[in-house]
C-alpha cells in the first residue's frame, strides 16, 4: 500500500536571499536576482553576469568555524537550507528512530570550484601541496552525509547526481522511500555553486549562457522572443518530505502533499531537448497518473523555463501534447526569471516555489516576458504574480544528458 | 616568543577555530590539550608547509607533540 508523503519543512538559500519569507517576498513582486559577477574577475569571461547568493548568508549560525573553512560552497549553502528545513518541520533531533530518517540530495557539479582550486595548486605548487579536503569537498554525496551527521539521522543516504534534474529525481526518490515504507522522514532537495571561471567559460564554449552583461535583470527572459541563454545561478533548496500520518500525529504544518512522480529519458542527444518533446511529455503524464487525478484538475506548471531557445519552444510543445486545449487554461511561469538557473539545485528550490504557489494561491511570475516567441502561446503568467486558487501543481525540470524529472504536488487541506 | 612561534600558533588557530586562541600556548600538546584530530592534523601540515616553504614528512609529524615542537622542527629545517 502506497503511503501519503506530506511537505512539512522548507528551506532556501539563492540570489533572492536566505530563507523561505525572504524569497517568497522577492519572487511574487518580481525581483530579479541576476547582478555583475563579484565571485571572481570575470573580465576574459563572455558572460559576466550571475545569479550569486548574497553576502548577507550567514552560514555561521548554524555551522561552526571549523566544519566551515573544510566546506566546499555548494556545501556551505546546502546545509544551511538542510538546518532551515528541519527547523521548519520542528522535530527533535537526533530522533528516537533515526534508521527511519533518510537523506536524498542532488547536485550537478558539487564542488566543482574546489576541484578549479586544487588544480591550480597541484600545477603552480605541485603534489605534495594538495590540500587535504578536496576530495570530501569535491564528492556530491558529502552533502546528505553531512546532513545526517548533523541531525543524526540514520536511514538511505545517497546524493543523486541529473544535471539540471539532479535535485528533481533526488525528490522523487525521497518521495518513493516514504511512500514505500521505506523511511517514515527524507531531507532532500539539493545545492550548486559554481560561480567561477571555470563553469561559466565551460557553459559560454556550449553557447548556453545569456550575454546581456548590460541588463543583469533582463537576462534571465524565459519564453520571450529576446531571450538568449540561460543565466547561472548558486543556491540550495531542502525540504522535509514526511509520511501523512507521521506529521499529523505531532501536530506539524503541512505545507503540501507530493503525489505525483514522472522520470523520463529523451534518449536523444548530449545537450539538445527532444525537439517532440516526447521525454518531458511522457515525464508529466506519468506523474498525472502516478497521482491518479485527470489532466484537467491540474491549475499551475512551475516550468524549467530555462530562457534557451531549445528549451522554452519544446517545453511548450511538451506541455501542450499532454495537455492538449486544457494547455491554454493552465498558468505557468518560469521562476528562474528572477533566480537564474540553479543546475542542480533549481528542481528543488522550484518544488518549494511551486508548494509555496499551493499555500498561498499566488503564482509567482515569469518576468522579463515581454514580447512573447510566437511558438511560446502559452499562460506564462507574464510579469505580474497572479491570485488563483490552485489544487494541484507540477514542476518540471529537464537535464543536459536527456532526463527528464516532472513532480506533481496538492495543496494541503 | 619569536615570530616563527607565533605564525605557528596563527596556524594552528585558523585550523582549530573552535579552540579560543588565548589557550594555545607553546608546551600545548596538539592532540591530547587541543583535541586536534587526524584531518586537523593534515590541514595544518598543508598550512605550515605552504607558509614555510618546507616539506614535513609522515616520519616527522610522529614526533611532534607540542606546539613548540612544531617551532622548533621550522627553525631546525630553515637552517
Amino acid at each position: 500500500m502506497r503511503r501519503r508523503v506530506a511537505v512539512t519543512g522548507m528551506g532556501l538559500v539563492t540570489c533572492l536571499g536566505t530563507g523561505v519569507e525572504v524569497n517568497w517576498t522577492r519572487l511574487i513582486e518580481g525581483i530579479s536576482g541576476i547582478r555583475p559577477i563579484t565571485l571572481f574577475d570575470s573580465k576574459r569571461c563572455q558572460t559576466k553576469i550571475a545569479g550569486e547568493v548574497p553576502t548577507d548568508f550567514d552560514p555561521w549560525q548554524y555551522v561552526p568555524a571549523k566544519e566551515l573553512r573544510r566546506l566546499d560552497r555548494h556545501q556551505q549553502i546546502g546545509l544551511v537550507a538542510a538546518c532551515q528545513a528541519v527547523d521548519n518541520a520542528g522535530f527533535q533531533t537526533p530522533p528516537d528512530n533515526p534508521y527511519r530518517y533518510a537523506v536524498v540530495i542532488g547536485s550537478g557539479i558539487g564542488g566543482l570550484s574546489t576541484i578549479e582550486a586544487g588544480y591550480e595548486v597541484l600545477r603552480e605548487k605541485g603534489p605534495k601541496r594538495m590540500p587535504p579536503m578536496v576530495i570530501p569537498m569535491a564528492v556530491v554525496n558529502l552533502l546528505p552525509g553531512l546532513v545526517a551527521m548533523r541531525f543524526g539521522f540514520k536511514g538511505p543516504n545517497f546524493g543523486i547526481v541529473n544535471a539540471c534534474a539532479s535535485s528533481a529525481s533526488a525528490i522523487g526518490e525521497a518521495y518513493r522511500l516514504v511512500a514505500s515504507g521505506s523511511a517514515d522522514v527524507a531531507i532532500t532537495g539539493g545545492a550548486e555553486a559554481v560561480v567561477g571561471e571555470f563553469a561559466i567559460s565551460a557553459f559560454n564554449a556550449l553557447r548556453a549562457l545569456s550575454t546581456r552583461n548590460d541588463q543583469p535583470s533582463k537576462a534571465s527572459r524565459p519564453f520571450d522572443r529576446d531571450r538568449d541563454g540561460f543565466v547561472l545561478a548558486e543556491g540550495a533548496g531542502m525540504l522535509t518530505l514526511e509520511e501523512f500520518d507521521h506529521a499529523r500525529k505531532r501536530g506539524a504544518v503541512v505545507h503540501a502533499e507530493i503525489v505525483g512522480y514522472g522520470a523520463t529519458s529523451d534518449a536523444y542527444h548530449i545537450v539538445m531537448p527532444d525537439p517532440e518533446g516526447s521525454g518531458a511529455f511522457h515525464a508529466m503524464n506519468l506523474a498525472i497518473q502516478d497521482a491518479g487525478i485527470n489532466l484537467e484538475q491540474v491549475d499551475y506548471i512551475n516550468a524549467h523555463g530555462t530562457s534557451t531557445d531549445l528549451n522554452d519552444k519544446t517545453e511548450t510543445f511538451a506541455i501542450k501534447r499532454s495537455f492538449g486545449p486544457v494547455a491554454y487554461k493552465l498558468s505557468i511561469s518560469s521562476t528562474k526569471s528572477m533566480t537564474g538557473h540553479a543546475l542542480g539545485a533549481a528542481g528543488a528550490i522550484e518544488a518549494i516555489y511551486t508548494t509555496l504557489a499551493l499555500e498561498r494561491g499566488i503564482i509567482p511570475p515569469t518576468v522579463n516576458l515581454d514580447s512573447p516567441d510566437p511558438e511560446c502561446d502559452l499562460n506564462y503568467t507574464p510579469n505580474v504574480s497572479v491570485e488563483r486558487r490552485l489544487e494541484y501543481a507540477i514542476s518540471n525540470s529537464f537535464a543536459f544528458g536527456g532526463q527528464n524529472v516532472s513532480l506533481l504536488f496538492r495543496r494541503c487541506c | 616568543m619569536d615570530d616563527i612561534e607565533k605564525k605557528v600558533i596563527d596556524l594552528v588557530a585558523e585550523v582549530l577555530v573552535d579552540v579560543n586562541k588565548e589557550h594555545i600556548k607553546l608546551d600545548s600538546k596538539i592532540v591530547e590539550d587541543l583535541g586536534a584530530e587526524s584531518l586537523d592534523i593534515y590541514d595544518m601540515i598543508a598550512l605550515l608547509e605552504d607558509e614555510f616553504g618546507m616539506e614535513i614528512s609522515d616520519e616527522d609529524v610522529e614526533k611532534i607533540r607540542t606546539v613548540q615542537d612544531v617551532a622548533d622542527f621550522i627553525k631546525a629545517s630553515q637552517k
